[in-house]
């Protein structure tokens, strides 16, 4: 299914491909980097071009989580009605002022990029390029297929990782199934992504852990302020036995501290203390 | 002629759109909003509101409910 995509893309895309090629070219022997390091670099390059709009998108993502217990509460009321719960929560996000996190562009941006260097490692594969095609010492040839060398699968489990790591920090929606779907997403695409060059692996890879980092660091500095809000609304939709629980007075801190989102965790205390 | 949109659409949901989460800020999200479109006006038309619809759908705008009108 990729190919025949691949396949389709693969005219509009060849400029493109080119630049990358010559970005890669740059970075190998200018700067004198080898070419999975040059391919590391070229991540970090696209991901900082793209900085002002991740940021943005983590800001009003803290945004959405503050507001996270009334939107679950909307949830609760239009279970039933997938396409009525959506729009209700459209009209809670626009009557608070919310901007949703994701959206498509940014995502949409990365795309060409990673399907030139997919042409492009192919590319590298039937004519080697001159120079060290190895990494780390463990990846013989970024432009061999993943698994046809033990840390090939080093490199997947990495990503798996990470990327679950970076569905916490980037997915927006606050709908728990969704949520996990998304969560066990990767295992599912591992077996895709197993045939691909280690080199285009290598580029997710680094690409989920700059979004982890960033998420981190945005996280890090922007304090969450809304304590008190998201403890007023969690009392009401608890059940008055919980909530007669030592648990309110030490909620404050607990929300303050983990760097990882707020709301799944709490969730999976409040169970854990129930269970008590 | 606009099941050729549509069949893209599908095979972007099914490949790219799975490998890469997100969920749009807008309802419909923006593939849907590119079914509808090219269900409503046609190949050339529908992808065009669907090309528009994609560049709106960007971190500094407000998302909301959107439809096909």
């Amino acid at each position: 299914m990729t190919h025949l995509l691949a396949l389709v893309l693969a005219s509009p895309l060849t400029p493109l491909e080119h630049a990358l090629r010559h970005v890669l070219d740059w970075l190998h022997t200018t700067l004198g980097l080898s070419w999975a390091w040059s391919i590391v670099a070229l991540t970090v390059i696209v991901r900082m071009i793209l900085v002002p709009l991740t940021v943005r998108q983590i800001h009003s993502m803290q945004n959405l989580q503050r507001f996270a217990p009334q939107m679950k509460e909307i949830q609760k009321k239009y279970k039933a009605d997938k396409q009525r719960q959506n729009e209700e929560l459209m009209k809670f996000y626009r009557e608070n002022n919310i901007n949703p996190a994701a959206s498509c562009l940014p995502m949409l941006l990365q795309f060409p990029v990673f399907i030139a260097l997919y042409y492009t490692l192919r590319g590298f594969s039937s004519h080697p390029p001159a120079g060290d095609l190895s990494w780390l010492h463990f990846v013989p040839s970024i432009a061999d297929a993943t698994t046809s060398f033990w840390g090939g699968y080093v490199l997947l489990v990495v990503y798996v990782g990470s990327q679950m790591a970076s569905t916490l920090y980037m997915s927006a929606t606050v709908d728990k199934l969704q949520r996990r779907l998304f969560m066990l997403m990767p295992l599912i695409f591992v077996f895709v992504i197993a045939h691909f060059p280690a080199g285009l692996v290598l580029y997710w890879m680094t690409t989920n852990l700059w979004t982890v980092g960033q998420g981190l660091i945005t996280r890090r500095l922007i304090p969450k302020t809304a304590a008190p809000l998201g403890q007023q609304k969690r009392s009401s939709r608890t059940p008055p036995k919980e909530q007669a629980e030592p648990e309110a007075p030490a909620q404050p801190p607990r929300q303050e501290k983990p760097a990882a989102p707020a709301p799944p965790r709490k969730v999976r205390r409040k169970k854990r203390a129930g269970r008590r | 002629m606009y099941r050729v949109g549509v069949a893209a659409v599908w095979l972007y949901r099914v490949t790219l759109g799975a490998l890469f989460p997100t969920t749009c800020k807008y309802e419909p999200s923006c593939s849907q909003y590119a079914i509808d479109a090219l269900r409503t006006r046609g190949l050339l038309r529908g992808a065009a509101l669907a090309g528009w619809r994609l560049l709106r759908c960007n971190p500094w705008s407000r998302g909301g409910f959107d439809p096909v009108r």
